[in-house]
């Protein structure tokens, strides 16, 4: 599914990503973990193509073909998905609008028929009950005046919609109390199959008790350090991140 | 002898002529309106960027022109959909009216609409005030052909859209100064939309006059869709009497240069002025908006929100001033001026000025201008959204909130197809 080679990349001109590797097979999933300013964000964000975040060295193949390659809607359209740690307020844009012209223009690039507005509706209906998500957030313009947790639930049901082959998700737990904990862990369980990854960017072992990982690594100053089973994600727990990368 | 502009030295050659020919030169009084006007323009010639006024905006290009420039005769970029359905139409081909092209049929009874070129062949004059200090108007006087005179009887409430047409074309030097005057009855309500387009190279000088009595209510639009290679000056003046309302918006695409000049009055209490539009210019263009509102007497309401989008080279200015005056307390003012920036080399002045001389008043401004929030762009594009669609998606999201403030839903359709083809021209 993905596969990340020595992966190097700088921002405003500083080395964050100093030699990545990690592979994602098909059906697994993958915890990252690590200190803040670790380079996760910057990681999920190279992967999805933001602009400024230059790589440097290093390769991605992602289904076997090169990822870095992509424009980012190039990069959705074929099934990648990041859900953001900081989502974006978006003033003028309803929430409605913005999920259907995403929507469509996937379906578009794929060779698919686009929905019309009922058949839309009927789907984010379909997929905010399935979640518990209140749909009246449709109304509103994308994420502005949400709140941190209704931020991230929009990422899950924007998850939801777009069935996406591989799931990043950068801090989604962040900021969410335990309910909305669980529809995060429900969003990224329900689409879980043996054609579908995730790799997830977490401080916490909570969200791991939901969402159980194949893998666990460490990511420490722009390099995996460590990587294990779930059972990592508790030692790192238990004695934090400066000892385990020590080791 | 001073040192003319070429253009303001050709229509002082060119006055007795015209003077003896345009529509009312039987008329003594009409000849004599025309020569005060000339007076008046000879004396101060085209606005200059000495002038603070028109400091940002540069009329050389239009002023030294002695002969026409090589243009296409292509309707080049003029951005063209599906005409607004208004049931009665006032056409002016070249400032003329044309008959044959209106339809105006069975307007609605206390509606009277005629063409200026007939009051004017009657002997008809406008008061032209003695301390009047705008050449564009003066020139308008000295040289106006036609345009339209519109009456609304009192308490007369028209539900329908009225629309007045002005097509262009290159042609002869005279320019297009056309003058429209508009008197609203006690009580009475229209909704009126002027459309400005053309081809060709062609200086057009609209000068209109409005006149709200007690009550009465406008809802003024107008479109300026001119030709890429023409000059729109055009100053609109309007009256507001007690409990009056009146509504402008303004949408401009077209022209090489454009200035929209628009002063309003308000005369009586719990009147409301609200001027609000929307720019979008590429190319070389330059838009300008020059608002002046004038609060005399207490307890009213104003407000001018204009939002622009500027690309490549284009140039964008805002002044917008509101004056209240010593006794008029419990005045509401406010005022925001917002630029979209799609180039680096696109820019826009603008110049906020309150002028207060009442102290229980409550007046708000703002002008900002940015670029495109790249954050959003990618948020989109990272949903799949190709990046043509997320820019324009954002482009139409900026303009939102004022095509919003159309109150006329037909008005507001045209006007956001517009701006949608615009966008798709990007
Ligand atoms: N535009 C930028 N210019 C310079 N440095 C940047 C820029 N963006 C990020 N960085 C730096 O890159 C480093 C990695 O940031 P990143 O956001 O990837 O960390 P993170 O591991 O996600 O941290 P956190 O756990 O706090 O979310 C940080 O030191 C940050 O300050
Ligand atoms: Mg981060």
């Amino acid at each position: 599914m993905l596969e990340i080679k020595d992966l190097r990349a700088t921002v405003g001109g500083k080395e964050i990503l100093k030699g990545i590797n990690l592979t994602i097979k098909p059906g697994e999933i993958h915890a990252v973990m690590g200190p803040n300013g670790a380079g996760k964000s910057t990681l999920s964000y190279v992967l999805s193509g933001r602009a400024g975040y230059e790589v440097t060295g290093g390769s991605v193949l992602y289904k076997g073909v090169d990822l870095l390659d992509m424009s980012p809607d190039e990069r959705a359209c074929r099934g990648l998905f990041l859900a953001f740690q900081y989502p974006v307020e978006i003033p003028g844009v309803a929430s409605a609008t913005f999920l259907k012209t995403a929507f469509n223009a996937q379906r578009k690039f794929r060779g698919e028929e686009e929905l019309d507005a009922m058949q839309f509706l009927k789907l984010v209906r379909k997929k905010t009950t399935e979640l518990g998500i209140k749909d009246d957030m449709l109304k509103r313009a994308v994420n502005v005046g949400f709140s941190g947790g209704e931020k991230k639930r929009n990422e899950v049901l924007q998850m939801a919609l777009f069935e996406p082959d591989l799931m990043l998700l950068d801090e989604t737990d962040s900021g969410l109390d335990i309910d909305a904990l669980k529809v995060a862990a429900d969003g990224v369980n329900r689409l879980r199959s043996p054609e579908r990854s995730a790799l997830i960017i977490t401080h916490y072992q909570r969200l791991l008790d939901y969402i159980v990982p194949d893998f666990v690594h460490v990511l420490a100053d722009g390099k995996i350090v460590k990587s294990g089973d779930k059972s990592l994600a508790l030692e790192l727990e238990e004695k934090g991140y400066a000892e385990i990368s020590a080791a | 002898m001073k040192n003319r502009t070429p253009l303001a030295q050709s229509y002082l050659d060119r006055f007795e002529t015209a003077v003896s020919t345009l529509p009312g030169h039987e008329s003594r009084s009409v000849q004599a309106l025309r020569r005060q006007g000339l007076d008046t323009f000879a004396a101060l010639d085209f606005p200059h960027k000495r002038i603070e006024e028109w400091r940002y905006t540069n009329l050389s290009a239009l002023t030294k022109a002695t002969a026409n420039e090589d243009i296409p005769s292509s309707d080049l970029d003029v951005i063209q959909t599906a005409a607004l359905d208004a049931p009665f139409e006032m056409v002016f081909i070249n400032g003329h009216f044309s008959s044959d092209e209106s339809r105006l049929k069975e307007l609605p009874e206390g509606i009277t609409l005629g063409s200026i070129a007939s009051s004017l062949g009657n002997g008809a004059v406008f008061s032209l005030s003695s301390e009047e200090d705008r050449a564009l108007f003066a020139l308008n006087t000295a040289f106006m052909e036609d345009g339209f005179s519109l009456h609304v009887d009192d308490h007369v409430q028209s539900e329908t859209i009225l629309k007045i047409t002005f097509r262009n074309e290159s042609g002869d030097q005279n320019g297009r100064h056309i003058r429209n005057v508009i008197n609203l009855g006690i009580g009475s309500k229209l909704t009126l939309v002027e459309e400005h387009t053309g081809t060709g190279s062609y200086f057009s000088n609209p000068v209109t006059s409005i006149s709200l009595s007690e009550g009465a209510a406008l809802n003024h639009y107008k479109l300026q869709n001119e030709s890429h290679y023409a000059y729109h000056l055009s100053l609109t003046d309007c009256e507001n009497a007690k409990g009056s309302i009146y509504q402008n918006f303004t949408f401009s695409l077209g022209a090489r240069i454009s200035r929209n000049e628009i002063k309003t009055t308000i005369l009586g209490s719990e009147a409301e002025s609200h001027l609000n539009g929307a720019y979008l210019m590429r190319g070389k263009q330059h838009c300008d908006t020059t608002t002046l509102t004038e609060h005399k007497v207490p307890q009213n309401i104003s407000s001018q929100v204009y939002k622009g989008v500027l690309d490549d080279d284009a140039h964008g200015v805002f002044q917008g001033k509101i004056h209240i005056f010593r006794d008029a307390q419990q005045v509401v003012g406010d005022q925001l001026s917002k630029a979209l920036l799609l180039s680096d080399r696109a820019g826009v002045d603008c110049k906020p000025e309150l002028e207060i001389h009442a102290d229980d008043v409550k007046c708000s401004h703002g002008a900002t201008s940015g670029e495109l929030d790249e954050d959003a762009l990618f948020y989109l594009q990272s949903r799949g959204i190709p990046e043509d669609r997320a820019r324009k998606l954002l482009i139409e999201a900026f303009l939102a909130d004022v095509m919003e403030s159309i109150g006329d839903t037909p008005v507001k359709d045209y006007f956001n197809a517009i701006a949608a083809s615009w966008l798709t021209e990007a």
